[in-house]
């Protein structure tokens, strides 16, 4: 009855392709000129200001001093990051202990890192032989194993490393404690199921799957400490924002230098964000059907179809099959 | 204790206070089919569990193939087994899980071979080889690339049962390999199991396909509160069910 109504409705529609006149859209149009107009005046302003000298700025930008920093941030940062990584994944599987001793050595550690800022904790490691004039290794109450002298151990460099790296760990910790967890605990018991010991079942199973949750937080991290990494500059460690300080200290081209220096962190941070993409594409594998396009497909969107492109392609090309029936309440 | 595959004596089984396995007693003899049915919450999918020692069992006394699971007796003291020996005591039965369980970061092929290569350290060539076989088994020779969620429910499934014979096991356990799946999806399921069950494999199956559990099944057990209420011969107790509970049950899932 319904159905035939329908059916002879349907008959009677031309199988053309619609040729419709598209809805207007003049709002779209006023709101992209306002703000391309607000953008160029600003814009404008800062390029024309008059005591603001371009010239200052192309002639320190690749300087020796200034490539010296932009070295050694990029050297903090990566040293720290890996730091970060490594001991917040080792904290985070801490945290996951059963042993209730381990978890709570992980859970103050984080406590203590996360809870002071990262500007105290490196004055800390910088002034340690204040306190401390020798480090020694070994048991307590014994002879030790290994004593040497705080000062020139904890450089300048080493305490950036130890500031940043230390702190990073504690919100790695985190993070990667969150992809863990947020594999199913289902994918533990098959692959337990199939005799694999705990390591494996970490390494092949659940750190695979718990990447994709990790990834993008990471590289959000690995972004933050490339500009974290400036506040370094009170170590005395010349990164690049202490090597601009440096130049500007003596020529007073303040606010010309911070543009260099501002140049060199966009660049950086952008490299790394085009990176993270990748990265991010890469380990979506068998989440997503499709995997999203990529800046470049973006960019080649846009110039010939006028739009972006969506950000999961309609498009798909594998059959999709309607959602699981699941009745079981708990299906243990 | 020398023929059975599984025997279970007086097994129990508490989580906090809840008394999930109150004593089971059962035996599953080599190629046998055992179904398993009772309510939801009877403590089927638990028992399965123990049988692998993904529980441990809290009483009574558990073998497979004649050792003890998750023990080791030495005069009548007990030890228990490393994470090792365990492992390897897993590694000889395969599980399929109501909900798959595929890893879907793998592709079909590789959820196959990935417990033989990492477990057993077989050869990779070997272990692709006879993967595929395992898929071509289970219907899905043109599926050796794909990813869990570009497969239906019931290639999922299927899957998962290659990925548990890759291993080679000497017994098979099922946790309602059904429930999850649309109707018109079952059935190949179902033909997977039956070949199975034709080729000699010892199973127990958790199901509430009671047809299967006619066509297939040696023996059927119903479980009620952690307990085993009644087993016997599929046929006459799906016919002629001697117990209340057991009529309760059947009425309401016939
Ligand atoms: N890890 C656990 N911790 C606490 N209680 C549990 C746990 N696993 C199962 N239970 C409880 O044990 C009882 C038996 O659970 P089980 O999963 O064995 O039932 P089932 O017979 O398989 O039911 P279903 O047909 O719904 O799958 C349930 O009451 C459940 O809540
Ligand atoms: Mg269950």
């Amino acid at each position: 009855m319904n159905v035939a109504a329908s059916g002879a409705g349907a008959a009677k529609i031309p199988p053309e392709a619609i040729k419709a006149i598209p809805v207007r859209h003049p709002w779209r149009w006023v709101s992209a000129v306002v703000v391309l107009a607000v953008f160029a005046s600003v814009v404008y302003q800062i390029a024309t200001a008059p005591r603001l000298k371009w010239d200052v700025v192309g002639e320190w930008l690749f300087h020796q001093s200034i490539l010296n920093g932009v070295r050694v941030t990029v050297e903090l940062t990566i040293i720290a990051m890996v730091i970060g990584v490594v001991l917040g994944a080792l904290l985070a599987v801490m945290r996951l202990s059963a042993n209730p001793v381990v978890s709570t050595v992980s859970w103050v550690y984080i406590w203590f890192f996360r809870g002071t800022p990262v500007l105290v904790q490196l004055f800390f490691w910088y002034n340690l032989q204040l306190v401390l004039p020798h480090i020694s290794v070994g048991i307590p109450f014994t002879p030790a194993v290994w004593q040497a002298d705080t000062l020139p151990l904890i450089s300048p460099f080493l305490a950036s490393i130890l500031g940043l790296g230390l702190n990073e760990a504690a919100y790695m910790a985190e993070i990667v404690r969150a992809g863990i967890i947020s594999v199913e605990q289902g994918q533990t018991e098959a692959a337990q199921a199939l005799g694999m010991t705990r390591a494996q079942v970490m390494r092949r199973i659940v750190l695979p799957q718990a990447m994709r949750v990790i990834i993008p937080p990471t590289g959000n991290e690995t972004i933050s400490m490339l500009k974290t990494s400036s506040l370094a500059y009170i170590t005395t460690v010349q990164e690049l924002f202490r090597s601009q300080e440096l130049i500007a200290a003596f020529n007073y081209r303040i606010v010309e230098l911070l543009i260099v220096a501002s140049v060199w962190y966009l660049s950086m941070t952008s490299v790394l964000t085009f990176g993270q993409y990748y990265l991010e594409r890469y380990f979506a594998r068998g989440s997503a059907r499709q995997l999203p396009p990529t800046p470049l497909q973006r960019f080649r969107h846009i110039l010939f179809q006028g739009h972006a492109p969506p950000p999961f392609p309609p498009a798909d090309p594998l059959p999709v099959y309607p959602p699981r029936r699941d009745d079981s309440g708990q299906g243990m | 204790m020398g023929k059975q595959m599984v025997l279970s004596e007086a097994v129990h089984k508490r989580f906090g206070r809840l008394e999930v396995l109150q004593g089971i007693d059962l035996e599953v003899a080599p190629k046998e089919v055992m179904c398993l049915i009772g309510p939801s919450g009877s403590g089927k999918s638990t028992f399965l569990r123990c049988i692998n020692h993904l529980e441990k069992i809290d009483a009574g006394r558990l073998w497979v193939d004649g050792e003890l699971v998750g023990y080791r007796q030495q005069g009548d003291k007990l030890y228990e087994l490393g994470d090792k020996e365990v492992c390897r005591k897993r590694s000889e039965i395969g599980m399929v899980f109501q909900r798959f369980n595929l890893f879907p970061h793998m592709s079909a092929l590789e959820n196959v071979i990935e417990a033989p290569v990492r477990v057993k350290g077989e050869n990779e060539q070997v272990a692709v080889e006879r993967g595929r076989a395992m898929l071509d088994r289970v219907g899905l020779a043109d599926k050796i690339d794909a990813y869990p969620n570009q497969l239906s429910g019931g290639q999922q499934q299927r899957v998962a049962i290659a990925r548990a014979l890759a291993m080679q096991p000497k017994l098979m356990l099922f946790d309602e390999p059904t429930s999850a799946l649309d109707p018109e999806l079952v059935g190949d399921v179902l033909d997977v199991m039956r070949q199975l069950a034709l080729d000699g494999m010892t199973m127990v199956v958790v199901t509430h396909e009671m047809g299967f559990a006619r066509e297939v099944g040696d023996s059927l057990v119903f479980m009620d509160s952690g307990i085993i209420v009644e087993a016997g011969k599929p046929r006459d107790m799906l016919a002629n069910p001697q117990h209340e509970r057991t009529k309760l049950f059947l009425s309401k899932v016939l």
